[in-house]
């Protein structure tokens, strides 16, 4: 088996998504869905409603009265963000796990999933695109191929720098060249596999490179740009540190500036710290453990 | 034992056996500093350069912004002891995309502002590990001073 064909085989081997989430995703990108199709596809799923309950009734919300349904969720947070919990916990499973290959310690990756996903739904809202939510899940997902790529990745480690630091390429082109595919389009695959709707697969495919997508398209603007304030805020940084390109018609595009950017940046740092509380104060282990010493 | 310093936070401490250490400083900068005889350390990561673009979240986290961060941790570890002319600084960060046009100059801006404060206060920086495409991990050890940049495990002292 050549090593291009070992790299698919694993991405054919990738477990499926699961069934609420395949679910919600083409609820979300359905113009016509309502809230009830929300409740609709999630109530069914008792794992994941178990969860919502405790993260909803957790100390952090200081809810005054205890919150016994997803309805109950729903009314007293918004869809949104309960929408967003519910990605977030599955995408857990999936994103929390170590990515040897790419220097990133158990649960950074999903830290910098989450961080994306949250800074793709802000630039969604400020130029004004119709669908948040589908902006969220696309940023939680647009490094996926990471997952499938890290042992390759880690194997060809050396050469794969060297060719960054030498030819000036950014990391996913060196790992182009080296393996063969970048993990973006093995993202992509991962999602074709998936059957996720085409305007997630283009948002991780052109994750890197929304210029290549043509004519451009705001939701893969949206989440490129966040990956890019995610990068350079430094949330989630692994080995291929910040060598990606910086595409200049992208701001021009959306007529956005400097300024936005860092507007954007700040919240969702802030946002990204009260996901995280949440989370800790549901489970024993806090997603980065922090020792306080004085 | 490693104290952590989180993105957009400040520790200060004269606990010998502490090292300060930061994480994946990508356009963000760190700075380090210490004082050899009151053997008080202190770090901070700040994440942008200017409060004015929210006031709100600079009250909140006065880590968040140069303008504010910088104040903030001088004062802490004057708290503790520490005198300004006696005191090391050392910096790191202020990292950029592959960027030839300079469309994220986060990083630029950064350090810019940091330059600025320092020149204003009659701070010197001792050294500095700043720019490119690079995720810096900084460590300062508060019992001997030693500062560290890590990246893709390449080690060297600051």
């Amino acid at each position: 088996m050549t090593h291009a064909e070992d790299i698919l085989a694993r991405v054919g081997q990738i477990p499926p998504l699961p069934g609420t989430v395949v679910k919600l995703v083409n609820v979300l990108n359905d113009p016509d869905s309502t809230v009830n199709d929300i409740v609709e596809t999630v109530k069914y799923d008792q794992a994941v409603t178990s969860q919502m309950l405790r993260l909803c009734n957790s100390a952090f919300f200081g809810l005054s009265r205890e919150v016994h349904s997803l309805n109950d969720a729903m009314r007293y947070l918004g869809t949104v963000k309960v929408l967003q919990m519910v990605m977030a916990v599955h995408s857990n499973a999936l994103l929390a796990r170590e990515q040897a290959g790419y220097g990133l310690e158990p649960g950074v990756l999903w830290r910098h999933s989450v961080a994306v996903a949250l800074a793709a739904s802000a630039f969604a809202e400020r130029i004004n695109l119709k669908n948040v939510s589908l902006a969220f899940t696309a940023g939680l997902l647009h490094d996926i191929g990471k997952v499938v790529l890290n042992q390759y990745v880690a194997d060809a480690f050396t050469e794969i720098v060297q060719r960054v630091t030498t030819n000036r390429i950014s990391f996913s082109e060196a790992e182009q060249q080296v393996l063969g595919f970048s993990h973006e389009e093995i993202g992509a695959m991962v999602a074709e596999k998936w059957q996720l709707p085409e305007s997630i697969i283009h948002c991780i495919r052109y994750s890197h490179e929304p210029d290549r997508l043509s004519p451009p398209d705001g939701l893969v603007d949206t989440v490129y740009l966040a990956d890019c304030i995610c990068m350079l805020l430094g949330v989630g940084l692994g080995t291929d540190g910040l060598c990606y390109r910086a595409e200049e018609s992208v701001m021009k595009r959306h007529g956005l500036n400097e300024i936005d950017l860092e507007i954007i940046g700040a919240q969702m740092m802030t946002e990204l710290k009260r996901v995280e509380q949440i989370f800790a104060d549901t489970s024993k282990t806090s997603i980065q453990a922090h020792s306080v010493v004085r | 034992m490693d104290l952590v310093v989180d993105i957009a936070d400040v520790q200060v401490t004269d606990n010998p056996r502490v090292d300060l250490v930061t994480y994946s400083l990508g356009s963000c900068i760190g700075v380090a500093i210490w004082d050899p005889e009151a053997h008080v350390g202190g770090m901070l990561h700040y994440m942008l350069p200017e409060s004015s673009l929210s006031p709100e979240k600079a009250k909140a986290n006065a880590a968040m912004f140069a303008d504010t961060g910088i104040p903030r941790l001088f004062r802490s570890a004057y708290e503790l002891g520490a005198v300004k002319q006696r005191i090391i600084v050392k910096v790191a960060g202020g990292s950029s995309l592959l960027d030839d046009n300079g469309t994220f100059n986060i990083g630029k801006r950064n350090y810019i502002i940091l330059r600025k404060i320092f020149w204003k206060n009659g701070i010197l920086i001792d050294s500095e590990h700043v720019g490119g495409a690079l995720s810096r991990t900084l460590r300062l050890s508060v019992a001997t001073g030693r500062v560290t940049i890590k990246n893709r495990n390449r080690e060297i002292e600051l």
